[in-house]
């Protein structure tokens, strides 16, 4: 099915906000469809990261609409977002340092499971075989991410690459509809951000639609359905790669207006 | 051999689960044997020798490592500072005092100490868990410090800083089946058999779905939201646990001394529960509880390691050497939380 025909996972009307006197995000409006794949580009500052953070409740926004899976979802509280199936990674790492890769993505599993100090007070067996099935589920995410060999190093050891690839199993542990990636892969090699790239075509195959925050230019072309690009928090540009790549408009945000 | 649990549905997957975790290994479980039955025997036999003064300290060291353990929940597992935690240990001990005059049987006593103690941190935590680091430091502290000067003015509720009981009152002591609980061994048992209890829960708790929230909001609350986890909730959550451990360390107080006075609640006292666990290592139960020995412990351990009890005097200093040596070499403290192989087992 072509894109526009697809139901939208997310739609995105006239969003704003506001820090202060500045207009971090503009009045952006976007859909993206199931299962498709999204980039967000744009300069430095653009506010790219900004519009994360409101899409997944960090910022409240200061107007406009949020609509994911048919609900609206702005001011809602960020673990509320998730468990409607929405997860993010972060442009900084944001790993729990200090608990084992296996162990930052079993606090994944949180919002899928359930249980307070009773259950894990009585060690009752619903509680064992729940936690049997939130270490095994977690389990399995390292190795769709590569990385089950490591399940037990702290994740502050891990290599970078490792680390970001963690920081997705992590969110993909939450079960979303739709994943959030910042920037996925800043910082890696050439051979890892091919695997990067090979993970987020293996997600989407599997039902996951993703939208993601990329400065790689050349992963960018090559993955992306469409292409969303801001400047000063505005959207001015949308389109296929292409369509992105020849627009007067987005090369003038990149490299400034030539002097006349 | 503990039957191992397959989750249904990947029985073939390589974890085995929780073995080490859930399960812990008989070699473990017969040290911990091991050491309590040390801890029940040699206080036994020190009763009738000149040294049965260190069984009352014993005791206090207990109470402690109760209050340590139950810090551990906000400032060790969630790293949420509490300055004020003595405060509960305060409601709970002047709760006792209250109800034990009344004549109050013991578990309703505690009971009661544990819904005032958790009445107050509930209405106090919904105020003040929204700030961060140093504001939460210092807004407990200062809770605590306004509930030190409520205990000492408000004189005819809690006698003010002479104390309660009154002249002509007493706290009876506990009874349990007919029998009085009277000398320093009876109430050094009693503290034991809730540490026990408190070891247990503390365990449990780390090792669930509560438990490893809690660490994931230390660590990074940001990310912890954004993966899913209700911080707001789950803070109160360890911060109303552990009010539960100050009220029953302070009805155990109250009725072990059958005297309380705002005296004992003092800010030092709050600060050297943190120093405690930030010393023995935070959220690792083993740490913290050697940390309470040392720390809590300092007065005897100082007279026994040199002599004389002028070294009472140096125990500040000891405290500041301990705690500077720690930070210098061992910041994650002497005892740090194991977090690796302890979750999974990989087979084969
Ligand atoms: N909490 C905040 N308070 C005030 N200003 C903010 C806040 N967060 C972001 N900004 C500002 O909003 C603007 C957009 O920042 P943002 O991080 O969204 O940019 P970005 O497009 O992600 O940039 P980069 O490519 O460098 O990551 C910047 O000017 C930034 O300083
Ligand atoms: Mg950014």
């Amino acid at each position: 099915m072509p894109p526009e025909n697809r139901q939208p996972t997310l739609r995105v009307t006239g969003l704003t906000q506001i820090f202060g006197g500045l207009h971090a995000v503009e009045n952006v409006s976007m859909n993206v469809a199931e299962q498709e794949i999204v980039s967000l580009i744009g300069p430095n500052g653009a506010g790219k990261t900004t519009f994360f953070n409101v899409l997944t409740g960090v910022y409240r926004g200061s107007s406009g609409s949020i609509v994911f899976n048919g609900q609206e979802i702005r001011g809602l509280k960020p673990h509320q977002i998730v468990k409607h199936g929405m997860a993010r990674t972060f442009q900084n790492i944001r790993l729990f340092a200090n608990m084992s890769a296996l162990e930052n993505v079993m606090v994944g599993r949180h919002c899928r499971a359930r249980g307070g100090f009773g259950p894990a007070l009585l060690r009752s067996r619903s509680f064992l075989e729940q936690e049997a099935a939130i270490a095994d589920t977690a389990w399995q995410y390292l190795e769709k991410t590569g990385l089950s060999s490591k399940a037990n190093e702290i994740a502050k050891n891990l290599p970078y690459g490792d680390q970001r690839r963690l920081e997705i199993a992590r969110a993909l542990a939450t079960e979303p509809k739709l994943l959030i990636l910042d920037e996925p892969s800043a910082g890696m090699n050439p051979a890892e951000s091919a695997s990067l790239m090979e993970l987020i075509l293996k997600l989407r195959s599997q039902g996951i639609t993703i939208l993601l925050i990329e400065h790689h230019m050349r992963l960018v072309m090559k993955i992306s359905d469409r292409i969303v690009v801001l400047a000063y928090g505005a959207k001015i540009a949308e389109g296929s790669p292409d369509e992105v790549q020849n627009n007067p408009k987005v090369i003038e945000a990149y490299l400034g207006k030539r002097k006349i | 051999m503990p039957p191992t649990l397959k989750h249904p549905n990947y029985p073939n997957s390589p974890i085995t689960l929780f073995k080490t975790k859930h399960q812990a290994s008989w070699k473990s479980k017969l040290s911990s044997l091991a050491a309590l039955a040390a801890l029940i025997v040699i206080p036994a036999l020190l009763q009738s020798t000149p040294q049965a003064y260190l069984i009352r300290s014993a005791g206090l060291v207990g109470l402690y490592v109760l209050l340590a353990l139950g810090l551990n929940f906000t400032l060790g597992y969630a790293g949420l500072f509490d300055l004020g935690y003595i405060a509960f240990y305060a409601i709970g001990a002047y709760t006792a005092a209250k109800l034990a005059i009344l004549g109050w049987s013991f578990p309703v006593v505690v009971a009661a100490s544990i819904a005032a103690a958790l009445i107050v941190r509930l209405w106090v935590g919904v105020a003040i868990l929204r700030l961060r680091g140093d504001y939460l430091a210092i807004v407990t502290m200062g809770f605590g410090e306004i509930t030190r000067l409520v205990l000492n003015n408000w004189d005819s509720f809690t006698n003010g800083p002479k104390g309660l009981p009154r002249v002509g009152e007493t706290i009876m002591p506990i009874r349990i089946f007919g029998f009085s609980l009277i000398s320093n061994l009876h109430y050094y048992y009693l503290i034991l058999i809730f540490i026990v209890a408190a070891v247990i829960i503390s365990k449990r708790l780390e090792n669930s779905r509560l438990g490893r929230a809690w660490v994931a909001i230390r660590e990074d609350e940001m990310a912890a939201q954004l993966t899913g986890i209700p911080v707001a909730n789950l803070k109160l959550a360890a911060f109303m646990i552990s009010a539960v451990f100050a009220a029953v360390a302070g009805s155990l107080f109250a009725y072990w001394e059958r005297f309380v006075t705002p005296e004992s609640f003092v800010f030092w006292e709050s600060i050297l529960i943190v120093a405690m666990i930030v010393t023995g290592g935070m959220g690792s139960v083993h740490g913290v509880i050697l940390g309470a020995i040392l720390l809590g412990g300092a007065p005897q351990i100082l007279q026994i390691a040199l002599g004389g009890s002028e070294w009472i005097n140096y125990r500040y200093f000891f405290f500041g050497l301990v705690l500077v040596l720690t930070v210098l070499f061992r910041p994650q403290g002497l005892f740090p939380e194991k977090r690796r192989h302890a979750t999974l087992k990989i087979n084969g």
